[in-house]
Order: C-alpha cells, then structure tokens, then sequence
C-alpha cells in the first residue's frame, strides 16, 4: 500500500470513528460513576483541589484532562457543565487510540494498520466506552500507547522510545489502579516475544551493528541501565505530577500504592461485580438477549488467525532485517500481551463490562493484521476479492450494531455493554422535578428532600446540581420534618415509611432508576395541583 | 392457664376464619354470576418468565402486585375473540424488532421472537375487528419477561378509524396528562404473564386503539399480544 493510499484510507477511517464517538453524546441518561466522576470534576472546576482517594473514582488523569474541555465551552462551575463537555474527553481520546494505530504501520503493515483502525472505529464496545464519562477509554489509550512505545524500545532500544514508554506508563498508573495488570501483560509479553525471535532480531541487532548503525557491545550495559533510568523517570515524573495534584499533596502519591490493597480485596470479594470467568469472551463473543443479537466474533475470529499466523513457520529462514524482525515480533508481542491481559481479567472476580477495553483492542491488532495477512496470502485475485467483500460485510455489521448499542440500544438492558445503567425513565423525573421548581415561587431554590441509600441516590446530584436546596439522607427517621417540604424522592424503603406519614397530601409519581430499582417522589398536592394547571 | 385459654380463643377464631374463607371461595362465582346471560371468560396464559413478585416495584399510584391469579371475570353468553389474526396498524408502521401482524397472532410467548418493538415515545398500535362490535374485555401483554411498568397506557374505541369522532376511552393510566388525552383515573401496573384485563363495558366500535410511551426499563414500547373479546354485530 503506497503511503498516500495509506494517508487517505486512515483518514477515511478516523472519519468514520469521529461520527460514531461524536454524535448526541448526551443521548444515553448519565450512569451513577459517570454523574459521580462528574461531581468530583465539579469540585476540580470550581476549586482547583483535587484529593485521591484510594477507596474509590480511580487515577486524577480524567478530570485534570477534562479541564481543558470545561475551559473551551466556557463553562466555569458544575452547574454550567453538560453531558457534551464532559464526554466529548473519552471521545477524543477513543480517537486517539485509532490515531496511534498509525505507529503500527511500520511493525505490522500498513493495510494491517488500516484494518485494525477500522476495526477499533466501528467496534461497538470501544465506542460505546468511548461515549461514557469514565477512565476507561483514556486508560485504553494509554495502555494501547504503553504497548506501542515499550514494543518499539524492544525492537530498538533507544533513549527516545524508553521516555515515551516512561510517559505512557506514568499515565497508565495515574488512570487506574488496573495498571499493574498491563505492565504485567506487556512486560511478560514483550519477554515472550522477543525469545520467541531471539534469532532474527539478534541477527538484525548484530547485521545493524556491523552496519555502524549501533556502538559497540562495550557500552551496551550502561546504555540499557540509562534508558531504564530514562523511562522510570518519566513513569514517576507522570505520576507525581497527577497524584499529588502538580505537587500540592506529594502525601497523596503514597495512597496511590496503598490504593492496591483495597483493589486487590475488592478484587477477591466483588459482591454485585461477580461474574464467571466467561464473561468478557461471552460478552464479545456473542450474546443474545429480548430479540437482539452482538456479536464481534468476525473480530475475533480473525485475531485467532492472527495469532496462528504469528506462529506459523516460526523456524523458516527469514532474511535479518528490522522489517522482517518487526514482522515476526509484533504479532507475537500482541498475541502474547493480550491473551494474558484477559486471562488476568478474567480470572479475577471482580468484573465490569469495560474491563474488556485494554485487551480487546490487543485482539483488534491481532485481527487486523490477521485480515492483511489474509488479504496477502489470498490463493487468487478472486479469492482476495471475496474475502474482501466478507470483509466489507463483516465491517458493515460491526457498523449496524455500532449504530444499536450507542444510539438505538444506549441504555436498553439487553445491551450487552449496558451495565446498572440509569434508565430513560428516570429522565421524567428530572424533567417532573425541574417543571415543578419551575412553578413554585421559590424556583431554583425549592427545597428537595431526597430520602433513599447512596447506590439510590446516584445520579440525582448531577441532575440536580442546578438546584440550590437539595438535601440527601440515607433513611426517612434522618431526614427530619416533612411540613412545607413541597418534594420529596424517596427509595423503595423508604417510600412505606413516608406513604404512612405523609397520607393523602402528597401526589405520589415512580420512575424507574435503573432496572428493578424505583424512586418515588412525593409532590405536595398544592403545588401538583399548581403544575397541572400552568403545564 | 392463660397461655390455653388464649390458645383456645386463637383456635376458635382460627376456625371462624376458615369456615368464612371457605364460604367466600366456594359462594363468591356462584354468587358474583347471578347474572343467568353470562359465563366466565376463559383465557390461556402464556407461561410466567420471571419468578416471584417483584418485591421493590410498589408505588402509591402502581397498582399492588399480589402475585396471586387473577380472578375469574364473566362476560356475556356469546362473547368470543374477535381480534384473531385481524389487521394492525400502528403510528411506527416499521417496527424495530418483529412485525405488527404479532400483535393479533395468537402467540403469547414472553421468549424472543413473540413482540414487536415499537420506537422511542408515544406510539399506538390499532386492530381493526373489521367490523362495530360490543366489547365485553381487551387483554393486552406488553412484555412480560421482565417486571416493568408501560408509561400511559390507553386504551380507546370508536368506529372512526383516524378516532377524531365518537372516541371512548376504555383503559387510561396517564395521571399527568402527559400523552395529551386527559387525565386518567387507572393505576399504572406491573407487567405480567397475565396481562392486563380491561373492561370495556360493551363499549361498540371497530377500531381499537392502545397507546403507551416507553416503560420503566427503557423508551421503547412492546406489543406481545392484544386480545379483544365481544359479541359481533348480527
């Protein structure tokens, strides 16, 4: 592929991953974590304090990267802030991971590095995380940069490459605690992978060397201990700055390792987070609920003869050459860190649907580069032409069910990636209690009370935050007097207690807040009555 | 001796109760269908999807769920199904999942493959019995795997097919007036393998007409099956 072609086709595809990540990015009703993460970058916003905290919302990347996007739309406090400002962050950086695709292209191929691109733009997991006010989609960024630059060093340890894998790791680290797992997959990875080509890298490193291009074995040691220095410097310098909030808090860089401990025991005790060590590949694989089917098994069909590929003719002769020496390394490097990146997650108890994202795309490598490898080794033109018609179909199904889980399907329960997602439903309460703050005389000011456990309480703060007298108890006894309250939310548990006390003054609406979950809100009557006759 | 005697008392009023329960259920069909021109409606129910009650959906203006069969419900001598296979219309004539034929098919499986899915808001689906009949009960199973609540629902009849003149209003649980057709007085209610009984109160018209807009599980609106029962016009 000539590199216009190469230039043209990757544009063509960022493209497409820019309409999928960009459109109504406030169509799907705020998830708890992401109406939670979103309160803490209120607090960033209107403050400049930042607090890690080890028990809970992960790394300080996220809302130290979500400044900028508040900063450009002008918007200064929680309560100005919306849905786009705060999403468009993930959505660029799922971008971002299509674009460092592009450094792919000299170690695999340049049609590899297409199809992999293509097929990160249409995935609909990665998009669909890509939409959603977590760490999850910079995580996956990083990591994937992590992966690239330590891959890089390997194949050519350079001052350069080791700094860039430094920064990647630092930022990896200040994401999420996770981390540990992908400086594992790719450490033991890249070990495996480079003995597995032990002889044609060697042979390259010493043709290189004979070439002038490298010094001589004399300085290796100390040239290898500088880059390790280089790159641990700037993994630590990363994470410094971000944990202790640009070294205001340097205490809080501590926390950051202590945090591991509390992971590791959610890790072995995930109450609601248990799930059976499938669950990753059934999710990707195929799944089927209430009349809709997902699947991204192309994707995996073709990593898995990525992965043969990779392996087949391990010991033909191949001519020394970076080229060649890549060509065998990196599918290898990808095959190995993904397969022990998901084996790690999958082994682990504690599981959440966007887990999936830091392996998965090591898959969309392996398939990409498993499709050229195809394409290349097709027995006809005939041949290579049907297989890229199969392709095409393939891609244009990913396209399909793209288009259900982010805009048909966003928070549908049968979407396999919709995970204790708030429902559309709840959006008529918010809507109920802004009509109503709307018509009673104190407006903005009307006082809420909101009477149900934390895990029912989220993500009322981020619909809410435009009221000014909003209070939160976790019991109806806590919550003191209901005389002149014009509105109460109320949990299930709750709702008995306040039915028998409140009698018939109260209006009495439910909405659905995630599935099996209700809130009841409890309208003054007088002012029900008020809002019926001024709708 | 006070621990007997109250023993005593229990067992007595135990038997009371007994005795008066036993006359409810053996007297209240033979009682209740006094009326000698009707007969109790037979249904078959597709099988249950979800087990048990779903204990946490219980709201002042949600009907209670009770987890017990509903009781028997007489119509008059003659009344039969009359919306069989009959032809449905719908404001989203191109559903998401399924067709609208479902809706009038017979099938009231609550397992994949057996509704309609209608898009986002206030939709309607209308079967056209073909021709002005009283209407003596509708049934209608939105999806009933799972326990939700349709937002809305009403349930009109008319002879006018665009329901612009002489429209009854049957069934409406829109306390709001958010779907813009009045306010109605019935509870909203939880989705079962029972469906929902509505007593149309011999009500004439060809056209029926049910209306919803999304449920508590999302905003998308269901259709596994629409019963109508009544007597033709002769």
């Amino acid at each position: 592929m000539s590199r216009t072609a190469f230039c043209t086709l990757f544009l063509a595809v960022l493209i497409i991953g820019l309409a999928f990540r960009l459109g109504r990015l406030d169509l799907r009703p705020m998830h708890h974590d992401e109406a939670n993460e979103a309160i803490k970058f209120g607090v960033l916003l209107e403050t400049g304090e930042y607090h890690y905290d080890k028990n809970d919302h992960h790394g300080p990347t996220l809302y130290y990267l979500t400044l900028p996007s508040a900063w450009a739309r002008g918007q200064k406090s929680l309560a100005a802030l919306d849905e786009w400002t705060l999403r468009v962050v993930p959505a660029a950086f799922g971008l971002g991971t299509i674009l460092l695709l592009a450094f792919v292209a000299k170690g695999l191929g340049r049609e590899a590095a297409v199809l992999s691109a293509l097929f990160v733009a249409l995935s609909p997991v990665l998009t669909y995380y890509s939409r959603f006010y977590i760490q999850e989609s910079l995580f996956a960024f990083f990591a994937l940069g992590f992966l690239i630059t330590l891959g890089r060093y390997a194949l050519r340890p350079h001052a350069g490459s080791a700094l860039a894998a430094g920064i990647f790791a630092g930022l990896v680290y200040a994401t999420k605690e996770t981390s540990i797992i992908i400086f594992a997959a790719a450490g033991a990875g890249c070990v495996l992978a480079l003995v597995s080509t032990r002889r044609i890298c060697r042979l390259t490193h010493e043709q290189e060397r004979k070439g002038g291009k490298w010094d001589a074995d004399a300085g290796r040691v100390r040239r290898r201990t500088a880059h390790a220095l280089t790159g641990l410097s700037g993994a630590v310098f990363i994470a410094v700055i971000f944990y202790s909030s640009f070294f205001r808090y340097p205490g809080e860089i501590l926390e950051s390792v202590r945090a591991f401990q509390g992971y590791a025991v959610r890790g072995a005790e995930p109450g609601f987070h248990a799930h059976p060590w499938h669950y990753y590949a059934q999710m990707l694989a195929f799944s089927r609920s209430g009349g809709l089917v997902w699947t991204e098994g192309m994707v995996l069909a073709l990593a898995l003869i990525g992965m043969g590929f990779a392996f087949k003719n391990a010991h033909a002769k191949t001519e020394p050459n970076p080229a060649s020496a890549g060509q065998r390394f990196w599918p290898r490097y990808l095959c190995f860190y993904s397969l022990l990146a998901a084996v790690i997650f999958s082994v682990i108890r504690y599981k959440t649907p966007w887990n999936v994202l830091p392996f998965h795309i090591g898959f969309i490598l392996l398939a990409g580069w498993g499709a050229a490898e195809l394409l290349k080794r097709a027995w006809s033109s005939l041949g290579r032409k049907l297989l890229l018609i199969l392709l095409l179909a393939g891609c244009c199904h990913l396209g399909i069910q793209n288009w259900n889980a982010n805009y048909r399907y966003p928070a549908d329960p049968r979407n396999p990636f919709v995970y204790a997602q708030t429902s559309p439903d709840f959006l008529r309460l918010v809507k109920r209690i802004h009509d109503l703050s709307a018509v009673h005389p104190e407006g903005v000011d009307m006082l809420i009370k909101v009477v149900a456990a934390p895990y029912e309480q989220w993500p009322l703060p981020w619909y809410l935050r435009n009221l000014r007298r909003v209070g939160y108890w976790i019991d109806a006894a806590g919550a003191g007097g209901f005389d002149g309250v014009p509105v109460i939310i109320a949990s299930q548990e709750n709702a008995g207690v306040l039915e028998s006390v409140l009698g018939d003054r109260f209006q009495a609406e439910f909405y659905g807040l995630r599935p099996d979950v209700i809130l009841t809100v409890f309208i003054d009557r007088s002012l029900w009555e008020r809002f019926l006759r001024e709708r | 001796m006070k621990y007997t005697k109250m023993k005593r008392t229990d067992t007595a009023r135990n038997a009371v109760a007994v005795f008066l329960s036993w006359i409810v259920a053996v007297g209240a069909p033979v009682f209740c269908q006094q009326d000698p021109n009707k007969e109790e409606l037979k249904l078959q129910l597709p099988k249950p999807m979800f087990i048990g009650t779903p204990s946490n959906i219980k709201s002042p203006n949600l009907e209670a769920v009770t987890g017990k069969p509903r009781g028997p419900f007489y119509v008059p001598k003659g009344t039969r199904l009359l919306s069989l296979n009959k032809r449905v219309t719908s404001s989203d004539m191109q559903p998401i999942i399924g067709e609208l034929g479902f809706v009038t098919d017979g099938e009231k499986s609550g397992e994949d493959g057996y509704f309609v899915e209608l898009g986002p808001g206030k939709q309607w689906v209308q079967v056209d019995l073909g021709s002005s009949c009283a209407l003596h009960a509708i049934l209608v199973w939105h999806y009933h795997s799972q326990a939700r609540v349709y937002r809305d629902v009403i349930v009109q009849v008319s002879d006018d097919k665009d329901f612009l003149r002489g429209v009854a209003t049957v069934f409406n649980s829109d306390h709001d007036n958010s779907s813009g057709l009045g306010i109605g007085k019935d509870k909203e209610y939880v989705e079962t393998r029972e469906g929902r009984l509505i007593d149309p109160k011999g009500v004439k018209g060809r056209y029926v007409r049910l209306y919803s807009d999304g449920n508590t599980a999302n905003d998308l609106n269901h259709y596994v099956e629409v019963e109508i029962y009544g007597t033709p016009s002769k």
